[in-house]
Parts: structure tokens; C-alpha cells; sequence
């Protein structure tokens, strides 16, 4: 499909789309080039299991079980989810969400973008929930989106499992 | 083991001419009468009217086809399958996130049957500000009347649901009109099943009706194909290039070269945001820089309350219960008006709509059989700063919707988020949650009126959906004010009509699924008497 453009311009509208502050255009600048993408053939790499496993332990916490095992079952189960939803999506949301996850990935895009100084497997829980508040009711775009997207995949997956039923009081379909 | 028949493979199994995806190979070229490129409501209805005329029609979908034994009633696979981006198409700025349908029928196949036709107050916009004079109700009634019959249209006869009838209660408390929703029903289940595709063929979508009409005459379906360009000169389109895709709508890459078709005259019926977007792909004339602008999408804000009582929202019809007061109580030019619903609940929409995370959204998590979602459909169109947004192309050709969320609309998120959470509260919620990141729960009216008041309205704060697509390639009496002639034909290629809502000059006001099945009726009559000669009607 190159009659419409080279690939890499996705990449550059994604730098565009978000970053309304100078800020973080400084942080992300910095970052790209140390980055490796989030999404291998895709699927999550390691380092992105690593952030979605941080992320939903935080997105999910009270909800998913409070024992190590149990907790760490319902993480693997929802990081595979997470990637059956991708390979649903479109090309452009994989890219996009790979360049995110890449970014995240990054020292200086975890600290400027997600505002989280220690690395994603240091920080705890607590810590998460202060930055994931704070780039809720940012002023700056990217942090809000960047919020929304991990948060809208982390609950989209984690309901998608008949295992959540039983949290929301959920029957299931009707028998026909 | 269900006994309920699957038309689909009853017809598939009769011989119909399906090919694309694991059906058939594509061929490289076609010639046809009529190459209609969508199959939801406008393609539907036009591909009844023209294979009743006797012409040879093609219908290409980019979606797979999928049927009632497919249909499980479980949102993931639905999601996956019947929806454009997998549910999650969002706008530019990601402010707005929309659902609409991809599968053979289009979004007819998971919307949730509700039926008004065009408003009066809407035709009557269209005819002072588009010149268009044939758009009235009574030149269009016969259209409506027709389309109601063919898809057994009626006002819902079964007692709503609560999570309805709590509109209703709530709003006859507040001395607010609601009424009963028509749907396009037939012998339904009351399952709430509507969004994920209906298993027991009870909804009277495109997939069940028009589209086996078509096929059973003799039509080709093309499925899991993309309308990716048309090649146009002297004002006419020569040929569609079609690929095969993935479900995920990526091209298949061990496909062969692409299948040209070659038409008499193509009917463009994709749905906004597509429709448009096939024209930018194809270098389509835009003299007067209509194409794609003008793109509305009934913003809609939410309030979720937690009820005293069971809801079970995603328990039975989805929608039944409406209110047009806000919008029929105020000037249609002044502040926005809003419509007035509730969405079904199922867990991942639940999960996910929630704003907040963490313990405390936790709790609100297992209150979920007494979650109610009241929703506010905001009618852009009207008004010098609710303009619609505008379709870009990415590099990849995909369509990109850039709609602002100007403070227009936000006044509109505010007022509708204050009038749902009184009629909540008026219903007996014990706790209502505006739809924004900021916003806490709240137990009583008045600290909910001051808490929504203070929070700042703002893109991407607020949480704003949609799930109706309109404009694009809209109607107008004249060439400088809109991408469509009155008779459905492109202002500029006169083998070409425009049918679905994408010609919608405004937003209608209404779930718009009836506004298309009626004015596309009208449109396909239309042509299929230029074609033929031969009068032809829906029912």
C-alpha cells in the first residue's frame, strides 16, 4: 500500500498526535531512539508483558485475587487476552500501540510520560496508582491517552474472561 | 443444542454466490449491472430494490459473514468479528470512541434495533439550510411506511426492562415525557443479546432480510473484500478495485493481483467515515471541498448510577425507553439537544466504560446488577460550533475521523450529565458517577449538581462515545453545499449514488438506522426506474 505513503509516517503522526506539551516532545524525542517497538509479530514482547502485567495488577487491584499464585494466574490468562485482542485490530492500532509500549518501555518515556521513576518491575502498586492518578487529569494529552489506552485494554481483556464473572455478578448468556 | 435455523447457511447451502475469505478464490475481474459497495442498511435496502428490477448485482463487503450460529452472545469474539477496529475506531484525538459495524449487514447486525424515522424538525433544517425541498414527511412517509413493513418496525410490545423502565420512572417524576421504542423485531427472545448479533434471527437486520432477498435473486456477495479505489475519468467511474483482507482488515498479502469490477453504475453505501474515504483514496472531484467534512456522530455523554434495586441491564430488550424532551423543548439551533436512552450492560462494555481504577472501582465492579448507564446523544449539526469532524486518510489509506470537541458540545456533556442524574436519582439510584475521569460518586442530587458542574469539561477527561456514524457526503440542492445530489447521485460522477448515511447533511437526532432504510428507499426506487424503466418497492 505504499501509493499512500512510506510506513514510517505512521510512526511520526502518533509522535504528533499526542504531544501538546514541549516537555514531553523533549522526553519523547530522546526516547525514540533508544526504543525497540512494544509488539513483535504482533504480539507483546517481554518488556510489554512486563508493563501490562504492572499496569493490571494496578487497573485491577481488589479485583483480581490478593494471593501471589492466584494473582499471578489471572495476570498470565490476562496478558494472553490482551494479545488475542490485538490480533484483532487493525494494522494501525498495532503499530501505534507498539510505538507506545516501546516508548513506555524507555527510562525517560516511563518517567515523562507515565511520571514513574522507579522501573516497572521495582515500583509498587501504590506507586503506579500516584502516576496512573496523575496522568488521568493531565493537561497533557499523551498522558491521558496513554492512561486510557493501558487502562481501556487492561478492563476490555480482563472482562472478556469468563473468570471475571463471577466479580460482577454476571450469569452469562441464556441458554437457547 | 439450539434448534434455531441459520439462514445463512441454509442459503449458502442453496447455492448462493458468495465468494472472498474462505468461500471462493476472488476473481480478477467482474462485470455486473450494479456494484454496491457496503452491505448494511443503504446497501441492504438498495440491493433488494435493484435485484427486484432484474439487474445483476454485486455486494461487496469488507467484513466477514458471519451468522446466527456464530452469534454467541459473547462480546469479545463479537467485538472481534462485527465491528470496525474491533470496537475500539477512535477519533483523531481519541476523544471519542465509536461503534460501528463490519460484518455482512453492517452495523444493522449488532446495533440494538431501535427505529424512529427521520424527525420533522431534522427535514425541516435540511430543507431551509440544503434546499432540500423533497425532504419532508409527508413526501417521505410512504418511503418509512414501506421500510417499517418489510422489517415489521413497531413499538416494543413487551414491558421494558429496568434498566428502561427506570427512564421512564424516573422522568415521569420530573413531569419528562418518555415513550416506547419501535424495533425491528421479529418474535425476539428478549435476550439484550441485540450487540453481539442476534441468535435467533429475531432482529430484522440487513443480514436476515435484504441481503438473502438479493442473494436468492441472484446478487454476488463478496466478502472479506475492500472497495480500496475507483478509477475515474470523463466524470464517470470505469472500474472498483477490490483486495481480499484479513478479519483484522489488513490486505492478504498472498492475494492475488487486485479484482477489477466493472459496472454500469456503482452504489457507494460503506457508511460515513468509509464512504468518504473510498472517494479520497480514488481522487474523487471535490470542487467546493465537501468530501468527508461534515461527519456528525451524536456525541454521547453518560451517567452511570448505582440503583437501589436490581437492574440487570443486560438482561432483555436493550432499548425500549426514550426522551426527546431535550430536545424538543428548546430552539434546534440554540444549546444542544440531547436524546435521551440507556445502553445494555454486558461485562467488557461495563468494564471498560468505567471511569477509574483500582479499589475503588473495584467495589463499583460488584454492584454491577444494579448498574444502570444512562446515555445523552448529543444532535451535531445544527449549530456553527457542532460542525461534525472531518475524514483524513492515514498513510495506509485508512479513514481517520478529526472531530473536535468543541465547548459547544462539552456545554452539552454537562447539561445532558445533570438531567440523566436527576432522573437517576428521581428513579432511586443510591449513587451516581458522571462519565469523566474527575468525577466521584456522589449520593444525592444536589452534591451531584454541584459536583458535575465543577468538573472541567474537557476532551478526553470527559468520556464521550458514539455509536452513530452520519455525513460526509452529504445531500444538498446545489453543488457548492454538499457532495450529493437530491436523487442520491454524486454531484460530479454521474454513474455513481451515495446510499447510506454518509449523505446525511446533519446528524438525525435518532438512532439513525430507519433514516436510512426510508430515504434510501426512496433513492434506490429512483434508480432502479432510471436503470429499468420498471417501478419497484420494498414491500
Amino acid at each position: 500500500m505504499s501509493h499512500y505513503g512510506p510506513p514510517h509516517l505512521q510512526r511520526r503522526t502518533f509522535l504528533k498526535l499526542g504531544v501538546a506539551s514541549a516537555v514531553v516532545l523533549a522526553v519523547a524525542g530522546g526516547a525514540v531512539a533508544l526504543m525497540q517497538p512494544g509488539l513483535q509479530n504482533g504480539k507483546l514482547t517481554e518488556g510489554s508483558r512486563l508493563i501490562f502485567s504492572r499496569a493490571g495488577q494496578t487497573i485491577l487491584a481488589g479485583t483480581l485475587p490478593a494471593e501471589a499464585g492466584p494473582n499471578q494466574i489471572a495476570i498470565n490468562s490476562l496478558l494472553d487476552r490482551i494479545d488475542t485482542f490485538l490480533s484483532g485490530t487493525p494494522d494501525h492500532v498495532q503499530a501505534e500501540l507498539s510505538m507506545l509500549l516501546g516508548l513506555l518501555g524507555t527510562v525517560a518515556g516511563r518517567r515523562g510520560v507515565v511520571g514513574l521513576s522507579s522501573g516497572w518491575a521495582d515500583a509498587s502498586v501504590a506507586d503506579i496508582t500516584e502516576a496512573f492518578q496523575a496522568m488521568r487529569s493531565s493537561s497533557v494529552s499523551l498522558r491521558v491517552q496513554a492512561y486510557q489506552g493501558l487502562h481501556d485494554i487492561v478492563c476490555a481483556s480482563y472482562f472478556s474472561g469468563q473468570e471475571s464473572w463471577a466479580v460482577l455478578g454476571y450469569p452469562g448468556p441464556k441458554t437457547l | 443444542m439450539s434448534s434455531l435455523t441459520d439462514p445463512i447457511k441454509e442459503g449458502l447451502a442453496r447455492g448462493w454466490k458468495v465468494l472472498g475469505g474462505a468461500h471462493a478464490a476472488l476473481p480478477t475481474s467482474i462485470t455486473c449491472d450494479v456494484a454496491i459497495i457496503g452491505s448494511g442498511a443503504g446497501a441492504g435496502i438498495t440491493a433488494e430494490l435493484l435485484t427486484k428490477a432484474g439487474l445483476k448485482v454485486v455486494i461487496i463487503e469488507e467484513g466477514q459473514l458471519k451468522s446466527s450460529s456464530d452469534f454467541k452472545q459473547r462480546e469479545p469474539e463479537a467485538y472481534a468479528s462485527l465491528y470496525q477496529e474491533a470496537a475500539g475506531r477512535q477519533t483523531k484525538d481519541k476523544g471519542i470512541t465509536i461503534l460501528q459495524g463490519r460484518s455482512v449487514g453492517g452495523t444493522t447486525t449488532v446495533n440494538w434495533t431501535s427505529s424512529f424515522r427521520t424527525p420533522a424538525a431534522t427535514l425541516k433544517f435540511w430543507q431551509e439550510q440544503f434546499g432540500l425541498t423533497d425532504y419532508n414527511p409527508d413526501a417521505l412517509a410512504p418511503f418509512f411506511q414501506q421500510a417499517e413493513q418489510r422489517l415489521n418496525i413497531a413499538p416494543w410490545q413487551t414491558p421494558p426492562n429496568e434498566n428502561n423502565e427506570l427512564l421512564r420512572r424516573g422522568a415521569a417524576k420530573l413531569g419528562i415525557k418518555a415513550e416506547v421504542i419501535p424495533r425491528n423485531v421479529k418474535g425476539c427472545y428478549n435476550l439484550g443479546s441485540c450487540g453481539m448479533g442476534c441468535p435467533t434471527n429475531a432482529k430484522q437486520s440487513m443480514l436476515v432480510t435484504t441481503i438473502p432477498f438479493a442473494l436468492d435473486g441472484g446478487a454476488t456477495l463478496l466478502v472479506e473484500t475492500r472497495a480500496e479505489k475507483f478509477e475515474i475519468s470523463n466524470g464517470r467511474i470505469q472500474s472498483l478495485s477490490c483486495i481480499a483482507v484479513k478479519p483484522n482488515a489488513a490486505p492478504v498479502k498472498t492475494a492475488g493481483p487486485p479484482t477489477q469490477i466493472i459496472a454500469k453504475h456503482y452504489v457507494l453505501a460503506g457508511g460515513s467515515i468509509n464512504s468518504p474515504a473510498l472517494l479520497m483514496r480514488s481522487g474523487a472531484p471535490d470542487p467546493h471541498k465537501r468530501l468527508g467534512t461534515r461527519t456528525f456522530l451524536h456525541p454521547v455523554a453518560i451517567t452511570t448510577a448505582i440503583m437501589a434495586n436490581n437492574v440487570s441491564a443486560w438482561d432483555g430488550a436493550p432499548q425500549s425507553i426514550y426522551s426527546d424532551h431535550f430536545l424538543n423543548t428548546q430552539a434546534i439551533d440554540g444549546p444542544i439537544g440531547f436524546k435521551l436512552e440507556v445502553a445494555p450492560l454486558h461485562p467488557v462494555f461495563f468494564g471498560a466504560n468505567l471511569p477509574g481504577f483500582g479499589e475503588k472501582q473495584a467495589q463499583l465492579f460488584r454492584q454491577y446488577p444494579h448498574a444502570n448507564v444512562m446515555l445523552a446523544l448529543m444532535r451535531d449539526g445544527f449549530h456553527d460550533q457542532a460542525l461534525g469532524g472531518k475524514v483524513e486518510l492515514r498513510g495506509n489509506g485508512s479513514p481517520l475521523l478529526d472531530y473536535p470537541l468543541t465547548d459547544y458540545l462539552m456545554d452539552g456533556a454537562r447539561r445532558s450529565m445533570l438531567a440523566m442524574a436527576e432522573i437517576q436519582f428521581e428513579a432511586g439510584a443510591k449513587t451516581v458517577y458522571p462519565g469523566h475521569e474527575m468525577g466521584t460518586g456522589t449520593t444525592n442530587w444536589a452534591d451531584t449538581k454541584a459536583a458535575i458542574n465543577a468538573l472541567p469539561m474537557k476532551p478526553l477527561l470527559t468520556k464521550i462515545g458514539s455509536a452513530h456514524v452520519m455525513g460526509g457526503c452529504g445531500l444538498s440542492a446545489d453543488d457548492k453545499r454538499g457532495v450529493t445530489r437530491p436523487d442520491g447521485v454524486h454531484w460530479q460522477l454521474e454513474n455513481l449514488s451515495i446510499h447510506d448515511g454518509s449523505i446525511f447533511p446533519t446528524s438525525i437526532g435518532a438512532n439513525p438506522q430507519l433514516s436510512i432504510y426510508g430515504n434510501v428507499n426512496r433513492l434506490a426506487q429512483g434508480l432502479a426506474k432510471r436503470l429499468t424503466g420498471k417501478e419497484v418497492a420494498l414491500a
